[in-house]
């Protein structure tokens, strides 16, 4: 008994009454007004296909993953969208671990109704084998901090990571033509999932009688509210999903007016998740041609050939100056060649480091003792190197150790 | 395929775009809960079982200012066309047990009955499209043969577009066929919208208006399901030889 | 330099961040003195080493503590704080005040207290109270009259908003001379405020737009300095004109 009454969070009835009560008269605790959204950031991580989606207090991180899977019967040509929510007790003391509550549950079949149902990603698209194999995506939703409206900040979230999700390319070859060959990241450029549209949900928060209405509710308010209604909606004005499970009753004349509302709110928060993406692929494209940069350079190091300083210098100066051309922002530009100078300077260094390090392209692991000064000085003897290989690896030491005491008394 | 016969303006199963199937609801079909009731659109059949107010069974869930409503939504194994077995509790039936749970609360006055709990249990015995609407209705009979205080009658009732005409009361066929399906459950005297769900792409202008047919087949259950508590409360007078 | 050393604090770290397992004196160095420890710190055989991050502050001569701030309360006798009802016993009420466990408000700890006149509350009422018994082994006691067993301004808070900060924000609010959040505030506003040690804040005023522009200008001088809160308040007063 105890135990419950300690682990919740509570609220006061002063505040309840306030909240209430302030709303009358259009105001909320926060300082917003009744259609006010709140300040939305959204974060993109290393890996593609990773976003967090910080709206308030609220934060969403949202994982996008791909595996091929047999599809379902009755959609042979189709590929699957699943939607996981976690709902950890880190966001919320309300949330229990383990299985997912009604909410969680809640909370994903809207999403998973707004992007399905409403036909936003082309499922076809992701068919590699009409009834043997499609890809299956899936996405990982995980509440970080509840600050209330989790819906709508799980929807954006789960949108940025679809938009910026890249699967592996395939395509059938071998010897039967119906082997699946995957191709590597490196060989083939992953391919992003069609998305004809975004469908922005879009929660209104009823107090009263029925006749308040709120955008995007902290989580305060959500504790006082009579009920929630989520539209669905895309940029064009068509609704997608609507969401209202119960709770206090709406005239449909209010109904239609928040439609209107939200749609204008999916629209603004439909150019901010296209602006936030679209920074970020062109920042993802420029890292992606200096990986590639990084990458020739070490292959150029690695190889048996070798380049004349100047010859490396110039494919390297070439290369980096290449994405540039594609840089509108020259402020970004300036930033740019900066940091391809410096990766450029690590580069021809690490050039020279592996060089050293690497030693005679036939080492032998039992020459192990073998220092590799030394080593680099008996490069073209492969031969000889395995049939005295015992007596050798003496010599060589014995040499060796002798060498070390010089250095030693040097030192 | 033509959902609406392009000549005669009949559907599938020869209803006309703004027809209901035939309902039917009983009171008291289950002689142990509290109330009960069972209700059919059609070919849909559902049983709602409710029992309490009772004492709250889990301490640590009871609310001091208003009751504890809990909902079990479950489908039959043999409702159905495939009789698979059905695991309990998986996502689709969490989700109608929430929205059940919070669409009845919008009708029940908790607040009268503190610190106790009602347990709503609904059955679909047969599927054919639009469950949901009709596990509304068989509970607010099942509640209201229970005695349990509300402030109106929560009725619900689903539409849908299909070859573009709005469409009242989908059946399994029509349900199935990918087109959008509003389900709409209002409190019938003071004309609220409590229960909105809809999916799938639709204009603006399309959806109001199938949403104001479905809330028109809302009234018509609230009318024949006022005529079902009636009837009912006038045998239980005759009975009692008043 | 010897003699600096033996005249100098016998620690360094005064008025400075110290974390968890920092060691702050020595006491082998220091025979024949008496130290008070406060908050944060705890004696480890001949060493006093800190238990909480935050600055290490002394009050001369010999009182040590460290200065944090926190979510959560730890309960200190005479601290003034702000509780909500959790539930009503027959001799008690529970209250939460933030602290590890529920505190306990004994129905007759009001002015003039019997049996005859317990005082309802409901519960979620949020009560301006003292604590006078706080230690581990039990739950803290609360009481809504001072010594004297007069009222004075303890019991329910009616009307207005209460939100949550930090203990360190609360201590700030009550520090004197006034704070400069509040002060700047006060200029042009007319507000009654309410500041538990527990982090707790309840204001009131005629007008709710006031209520909401004091409590979020308290909630965003968490982390501002005395003249920053004073062009935050200052640009507020702008915005609203």
């Amino acid at each position: 008994m105890e135990q419950r009454l300690a682990n919740t969070w509570r609220m006061t009835n002063n505040e309840k009454k306030f909240i209430e009560s302030v709303l009358a008269s259009d105001l909320r605790v926060d300082g917003r007004r009744p259609f006010d959204y709140r300040d939305l950031t959204i974060k993109f991580g290393r890996e593609q296909g990773l976003s967090e989606v910080q709206l308030g207090q609220t934060r969403v991180m949202s994982y996008v993953t791909s595996q091929l899977v047999q599809p379902y019967r009755d959609r042979p040509n189709e590929g699957t969208l699943s939607i996981f929510t976690e709902f950890s007790p880190m966001a919320d003391p309300s949330f229990e671990a383990g299985r997912p509550g009604e909410f969680a549950v809640e909370l994903g079949r809207v999403i998973d109704r707004g992007l399905r149902e409403s036909s936003a990603m082309d499922m076809e698209s992701l068919c590699v084998v009409v009834g043997k194999s499609v890809w299956s995506i899936r996405v990982d939703l995980h509440i970080v901090d509840n600050g209330g409206n989790l819906i709508d900040a799980a929807n954006i979230a789960a949108l940025v990571a679809l938009l910026t999700f890249r699967r592996p390319d395939c395509t059938l070859g071998g010897d039967d033509g119906q082997e699946l060959i995957m191709h590597d990241a490196e060989v083939r450029e992953p391919l992003p999932l069609i998305i004809h549209h975004l469908p922005i949900a879009v929660t209104f928060a009823v107090f009263g009688e029925g006749n308040i209405m709120v955008i995007d509710p902290t989580h305060k308010e959500e504790m006082v509210m009579g009920g929630k209604m989520t539209f669905t909606m895309n940029s064009n004005g068509d609704i997608c999903a609507v969401q209202k499970a119960g709770g206090v009753g709406v005239m449909s004349s209010i109904i239609m007016q928040c439609l209107q509302i939200a749609s204008a709110k999916a629209a603004d928060i439909t150019s901010k998740i296209k602006h936030a993406v679209e920074i970020y692929n062109t920042e993802r494209a420029s890292q992606k041609a200096n990986h590639y940069l990084l990458e020739v350079a070490n292959q150029v190091s690695l190889s048996d050939v070798i380049m004349k300083e100047k010859q490396v210098e110039n494919l390297i100066e070439h290369l980096a100056y290449m994405p540039l051309d594609e840089l509108e922002n020259s402020n970004q530009g300036d930033a740019l060649a900066v940091d391809t100078r410096t990766k450029h300077e690590s580069i021809s260094q690490g050039r020279y480091t592996r060089a050293f390090v690497r030693g005679p392209a036939n080492w032998d692991p039992y020459s192990r003792g073998i220092s590799s000064r030394l080593a680099t000085s008996f490069p073209t003897l492969p031969g000889f190197w395995c049939v005295l290989l015992g007596p050798k690896t003496f010599l060589l030491e014995t040499e060796e150790t002798t060498l070390l005491h010089a250095e030693n008394s040097l030192g | 395929m033509e959902y609406v016969d392009s000549l005669t303006g009949f559907r599938l199963d020869g209803r006309r775009p703004n027809d209901m199937r035939q309902i039917r609801g009983e009171i008291g079909v289950v002689a142990k809960a509290d109330g009960s009731a069972l209700f059919e659109m059609g070919n849909t059949k559902v049983i709602a079982a409710v029992y309490g107010p009772r004492e709250v069974q889990n301490r640590s869930q009871q609310v001091n200012n208003q009751a504890l409503v809990r909902c079990e939504y479950s489908m039959a194994n043999f409702s159905t066309g495939d009789r698979a077995r059905r695991p309990k509790g998986d996502r689709r039936s969490t989700e109608i047990s929430l929205v059940i749970r919070q669409t009845m609360e919008a009708c029940i006055l908790t607040h009268l009955m503190p610190r106790s709990q009602i347990d709503i249990f609904v059955q679909v015995l047969q599927a054919d499209g639009g469950t949901r609407s009709a596990c509304i209705n068989a509970a607010t009979l099942a509640l209201a043969d229970a005695g349990i205080p509300m402030c109106d009658i929560v009725t619900s009732c689903s539409a849908g577009y299909l070859s573009s005409t709005p469409l009242l009361d989908l059946n399994y066929i029509e349900d199935s066929a990918g087109g959008p399906d509003v389900t709409v459950g209002i409190l019938a005297k003071m004309d609220k919208v409590t229960l909105l769900q809809m999916d799938a792409k639709l204009p603006m202008d399309i959806f109001e208006n199938v949403m104001q047919l479905a809330i028109e087949g809302c009234k018509a259950i609230a009318q024949y399901i006022r005529g079902v508590l009636l009837e009912n409360t006038k045998q239980l007078e005759c009975r009692r030889g008043v | 330099m010897n003699a600096e050393t033996s005249d100098a604090p016998p620690t360094s770290l005064v008025d400075r961040t110290v974390v968890p397992g920092d060691t702050v004196l020595d006491l082998t160095a220091m025979a024949n003195q008496t130290i008070k420890l406060g908050a944060g710190l705890r004696q480890d055989c001949d060493t006093i080493s800190v238990m909480k991050a935050g600055k290490l502050r002394l009050s001369k001569p010999n009182k040590y503590w460290v200065e944090s701030s926190h979510k959560r309360y730890a309960p200190c006798v005479e601290d003034t704080v702000l509780g909500i009802v959790v539930d009503c016993k027959p001799d008690n009420f529970l209250v939460d005040i933030k602290a590890p466990t529920l505190a306990f408000l004994p129905v007759l700890a009001f002015e003039g207290g019997t049996r005859r006149n317990i005082p309802k509350f409901e519960i979620g009422t949020l009560l301006y109270v003292r604590v006078v018994k706080a230690n581990n082994s039990m739950n803290p006691e609360l009481s809504c009259v001072d010594e004297t067993g007069k009222a004075s301004e303890f019991g329910q808070l009616k009307d207005g908003y209460m939100f949550e900060t930090s203990t360190g924000l609360s201590r700030m609010l009550l520090s004197s001379p006034t704070c400069p959040v509040l002060e700047a505030l006060g200029k042009t506003l007319s507000y009654e405020i309410a500041v538990g040690l527990n982090g707790r804040v309840w204001v009131n005023a005629s007008s709710p737009s006031t209520v909401i522009l004091v409590s979020n200008a308290i909630m965003n001088s968490e982390s501002l300095s005395g003249v920053q809160q004073k062009i935050m308040v200052e640009k507020l007063m702008q915005r609203l004109q």
